[in-house]
């Protein structure tokens, strides 16, 4: 009980005097967590829209595909990418292994999946009949995937939330590919690893704080948007 | 925005079909040698559930490819996908469901109407306008699943009238609407056709509907055009059996018929008997035919029964009548055949 007590204490200190590692660390979080949630978003949905919407060879095993990848191990995807950014790997020569880049490769190969396949259940679950209406309507190509899009609003903010709260809250690629490196590549989950190893629970109950408030936020930003969607 | 107006040959029809086949999956489910909707006409497709109409109407909107043949619209053939684009911006289509976007009713029209290139200052007032031409203009901030069945299908119109197309394709777009909102929509339709000029193709298994609007009607039956022409002609008629049983016609033979009237003798064949032209008679109309009720019939706002008079006949009887009569099976009735409305082999009864 006293060392939770004890842990508490030093999670408000931290939190209130400001401790600029805790900040970095958040800061650096919310950097490559946005980038990579950002960067899946615009490879995952159109890939979920070609895949909901095109008629192509292959397409149905891309969908199981894109089905399985929403539950990709994060150490798997780590381990990919690690393979590849290695300094003796074929991408070595880009020397991003234990760079944030690399964690953001990473965390991409994981919520991609995750998006894509949000994305096409979203536009899959339109009725077949507003496809054939908006196409009535007179919409070009552009036009119609967007308002396709927007009809699918809802579901696709959803997409973009679970794509963040897979990168978010994983652990295992980061430190793989990242190596948890002080002020470079050291992010919210990594740390709180490395902080309960060496006992410090203070520390590692702040950045947990912090964890699941970001996560809340985001999520209650995100939230907020897709009332205001619905409400349009 | 390029604009089909500007390019379609004058005189030219706003449709033409010429050796259409449509097949989907693997099976044809539509053959038509030609068909042709004039500048401002209006075309009934008339058939059965699955005869292949809202096949031809998405042919000729250009939203499912013909396997052979050719669509024309306003006189040109579209040359790739983009051009097809282009040629459909000067139609509209109000299909059976209404097809709202998830957006309020002025939105939609304005969407619409975004597509094919209206000024953002014009889309508001011009949607205003058409949602109160449909007698919405009230619901104009409503969302789609807060409206009826029959306020959101003259969203619909309102949507598909703004754009001003020369060519509108309805696809059964009263059919899913209960009586009290059909019957209105369906006169309002028709005097919007004739004040704006709009060309129509319109497929409905609703007779007295395609009788009020069309000039003209296609018979599909089973894919393929059973019958073609003025509609009156059409109704008037049939071209065979299969029209004339599409179209609830009694058919019997034209000699016995005849006889049974007391008529000249004529030309021989099949005569069809609209059930219009068979009433239920009393005991002292000379001409009337003894018959057995074999069924009584359900329809719209008039019930039908079909008796054997020597040869099945359907005649048209109010349904009051058939409470107060107690009409069923075996029942002994008498039938008065009005022989002007009968579809005589060779044109008339004599």
């Amino acid at each position: 009980m006293d060392l939770l007590l004890e842990a508490i204490a030093e999670a408000w200190r931290l939190l209130t005097t400001g401790d600029a590692d805790v900040y970095g660390i958040t800061a650096r979080t919310a950097a490559i967590t946005g980038t990579s949630t950002l960067v899946s978003m615009l490879i995952g949905m159109p890939a979920g829209m070609a895949l909901a919407l095109g008629r192509f060879p292959g397409r149905r095993p891309l969908v199981a595909l894109a089905n399985a990848g929403t539950g990709m191990p994060p150490v798997v995807a780590g381990l990919i990418v690690a393979m590849l950014l290695w300094r003796s790997g074929p991408l070595g020569s880009l020397r991003l292994i234990y760079t944030p880049a690399a964690i953001v490769v990473a965390q991409t190969l994981i919520a991609t999946p995750v998006i894509a396949a949000l994305t096409a259940a979203a536009v899959m679950a339109l009725p077949p009949s507003l496809h054939l209406q908006i196409r009535a309507m007179g919409a070009g190509r552009s036009q119609y995937l967007w308002l396709v899009a927007r009809e699918a609003r809802l579901p696709l903010l959803v997409a973009v939330m679970a794509g963040f709260g897979a990168v978010i809250s994983e652990v295992g690629a980061s430190m793989m590919v990242g190596g948890n490196l002080a002020g470079s590549t050291r992010v919210l989950t990594t740390a709180s690893v490395l902080e309960v190893g060496k006992g410090q629970f203070g520390t590692a109950l702040a950045l947990g704080f912090i964890l699941v408030a970001v996560t809340i936020g985001v999520s209650l930003v995100l939230s907020a948007v897709q009332q205001r969607a619905q409400r349009r | 925005m390029t604009t089909t107006r500007r390019n379609a040959p004058a005189g030219a029809p706003v449709l033409a079909c010429r050796d259409l086949a449509v097949v989907r999956g693997r099976r044809e489910v539509l053959r038509l040698d030609a068909l042709e909707v004039a500048a401002g006409a209006t075309v009934a497709v008339l058939g059965p559930n699955g005869a292949g109409k809202s096949t031809l109407l998405l042919a000729g909107a250009l939203l499912l490819p013909a396997g052979r043949g050719e669509v024309a619209l306003f006189g040109e053939r579209p040359r790739g996908a983009a051009d097809a684009v282009r040629l459909r911006r000067g139609t509209a289509t109000v299909f059976q469901e209404p097809g709202l976007l998830d957006m309020t009713a002025q939105r939609n029209v304005e969407t619409a109407l975004a597509l094919h290139g209206v000024p953002r200052g014009e889309r508001g007032p011009r949607a205003l306008e058409w949602l109160g031409r449909l007698g919405v203009r009230h619901l104009a901030g409503a969302r789609p699943h807060t409206l009826s069945g029959g306020e959101a299908q003259r969203v619909s119109l309102a949507r598909a009238f703004a754009v001003r197309p020369r060519l509108l394709f309805l696809d059964e777009p009263f059919s899913a609407l209960d009586p009290g909102s059909h019957a209105p929509l369906v006169g309002e339709l028709h005097a919007l056709l004739a004040s704006e000029g709009t060309a129509a193709l319109l497929a409905t298994h609703d007779l007295s509907e395609a009788r009020l609007l069309a000039d003209r009607a296609l018979v599909l039956l089973d894919g393929h055009p059973a019958q073609l022409g003025p509609t009156r002609e059409v109704f008037d008629r049939p071209a065979g059996r299969a029209v004339a049983s599409f179209l609830g016609y009694s058919t019997v033979d034209a000699s016995w018929l005849r006889a049974r009237l007391g008529l000249p003798a004529g030309p021989a064949g099949d005569a069809f008997v609209p059930p219009a032209a068979a009433r239920l008679a009393g005991p002292g109309d000379p001409s009337a035919l003894a018959a057995r009720v074999v069924a009584v019939l359900g329809a719209l706002g008039q019930g039908r029964v079909v008796v054997d008079a020597g040869a099945p006949l359907t005649a048209e009887v109010p349904v009051e009548r058939i409470r107060a009569d107690g009409l069923g099976a075996g029942a002994a009735v008498r039938v008065a055949i009005d022989a002007a409305r009968v579809a005589w082999p060779g044109g008339s009864a004599d």
